[in-house]
């Protein structure tokens, strides 16, 4: 059976090694890295490869409000809390699965299991709802409008709306314009007297 | 080897015959018989089978010469005449077909996008046919003067296979519930196959038709 990795993220060596001893006694879970703050784990996330990232809610560093638009590269992973101390619901939100040090050691490897497994069925970085700015871009495109009238319209970067762009292409599989238009048509993001066909 | 042993290795290449105009029972006869018959280049006949049949493969087109370039323009015209004649208008009642459970918006702007994309597959193919293939022909017979050479020819070859994914995406992901699931496969079979076919088509003059013709104008010394 394969054995999921995982990264900790605590400063407290006596949290950490006692997950990492209760994770290793389930031999579902393998904790395969412990770094104090997020920032070094970010650095190394490619060599770690971790399936499932546990972040300690005390970091004396703070933590930020949205942990994968900070550190984009940890998006392939499951973001789990080890609540040691309570924090706002806005930060909470984030994490997949929120672990409490007070949890059974069963109910933790439960929650490990649900989260990485919802992550490996619905990867973060791969979701295909746009964006409410995605959206903006491809109702201008539809409509017509050339990349720098779209940049100049919200106030972004051309450079900006062209990443849009190969966003949008990437989660509708639509390249042409025509083909997104029709896409904007579909979803009711247009009215057929906005466009000219 | 006989024709029946390359059609039981790859069904794909009955398409291939049949463009070509092969009729059928070819009986047992080989395939050296069968390009005899029908007056086609046998080296060539069995590196178009290959281009479509394995996806690695590296036509070698230095063993081509310019004698086969008739051949080859001959049976990619003749793709051409079975898109136009059997393919798109199939596929055509398909998309009519699931366009029957639209609203009557979506059903319009969706055979509109269509119907778009078969005018531009058009012009691509009447390009081919009324400038680049007489070019290549004239220069076969070695009647080539001063005008354009193979390599813009080239240039201009517009891709045509983007949009076909957008209309592929279009079906499977966001055609609204009332159309079925059954009349959206049969029509996505059709169109993965045609896909596919313009890659490989698009492959043949890149990787075949292009090298013969760019090294026959440099015999010339054009």
């Amino acid at each position: 059976m394969r054995r999921y990795r995982v990264a900790i993220v605590e400063e407290s060596a006596v949290v950490a090694e006692g997950l990492r001893a209760l994770l290793a006694g389930g031999g579902e879970f393998e904790a395969v890295y412990v770094a104090e703050d997020i920032r070094t784990l970010a650095e190394r996330f490619a060599l770690v490869a971790p399936d499932a990232v546990v972040v300690s809610t005390s970091l004396s560093c703070g933590l930020p409000r949205n942990i994968r638009s900070a550190y984009p590269d940890l998006r392939s992973a499951a973001l789990v809390a080890l609540a040691v101390a309570v924090r706002e619901e806005e930060i909470m939100r984030q994490f997949d699965s929120v672990v409490n040090i007070y949890d059974k050691p069963s109910q933790i490897l439960k929650k490990l299991r649900a989260a990485v497994e919802q992550c490996e069925a619905n990867p973060y970085g791969d979701s295909h709802d746009l964006s409410d700015r995605e959206r903006d871009v491809l109702v201008r495109v539809a409509k017509g409008l050339s990349n720098k009238e779209i940049a100049d319209d919200l106030n972004i970067s051309i450079h900006t709306v062209m990443s849009h762009r190969k966003n949008i292409a990437h989660k509708t599989g639509i390249k042409s314009v025509a083909g997104l238009t029709v896409y904007a048509l579909l979803n009711n993001l247009l009215d057929r007297n906005d466009v000219e066909l | 080897m006989k024709i029946i042993e390359l059609i039981d290795a790859d069904y794909g290449l009955l398409s291939i015959l049949l463009r070509l105009d092969i009729q059928l029972p070819f009986g047992d006869i080989s395939i050296g018989e069968m390009c005899r018959r029908y007056d086609m280049s046998s080296a060539l006949f069995l590196m178009i089978c290959r281009m479509y049949a394995c996806p690695d493969y590296e036509p070698d087109s230095a063993s081509l010469t310019a004698a086969d370039l008739p051949h080859l323009v001959r049976y990619l015209r003749s793709s051409h005449r079975y898109w136009l004649d059997t393919v798109i208008p199939r596929i055509g009642r398909g998309v009519d077909d699931v366009l029957q459970s639209c609203d009557r918006m979506q059903a319009e702007v969706l055979r509109k996008f269509y119907n778009d994309y078969c005018d531009e597959i058009r012009r691509h193919l009447q390009y081919e046919e009324t400038e680049m293939f007489p070019y290549v022909e004239r220069l076969a017979r070695g009647e080539v003067g001063a005008e354009i050479r193979m390599a813009e020819y080239m240039e201009n070859h517009t891709d045509i296979c983007d949009k076909i994914d957008d209309i592929k995406s279009i079906i499977l992901k966001y055609l609204p519930e009332s159309c079925t699931t059954r009349q959206r496969c049969d029509l996505l079979f059709d169109i993965f196959s045609l896909r596919d076919d313009l890659a490989k088509h698009t492959l043949v003059e890149s990787k075949i038709l292009a090298p013969v013709v760019m090294v026959e104008e440099r015999r010339r010394g054009l």
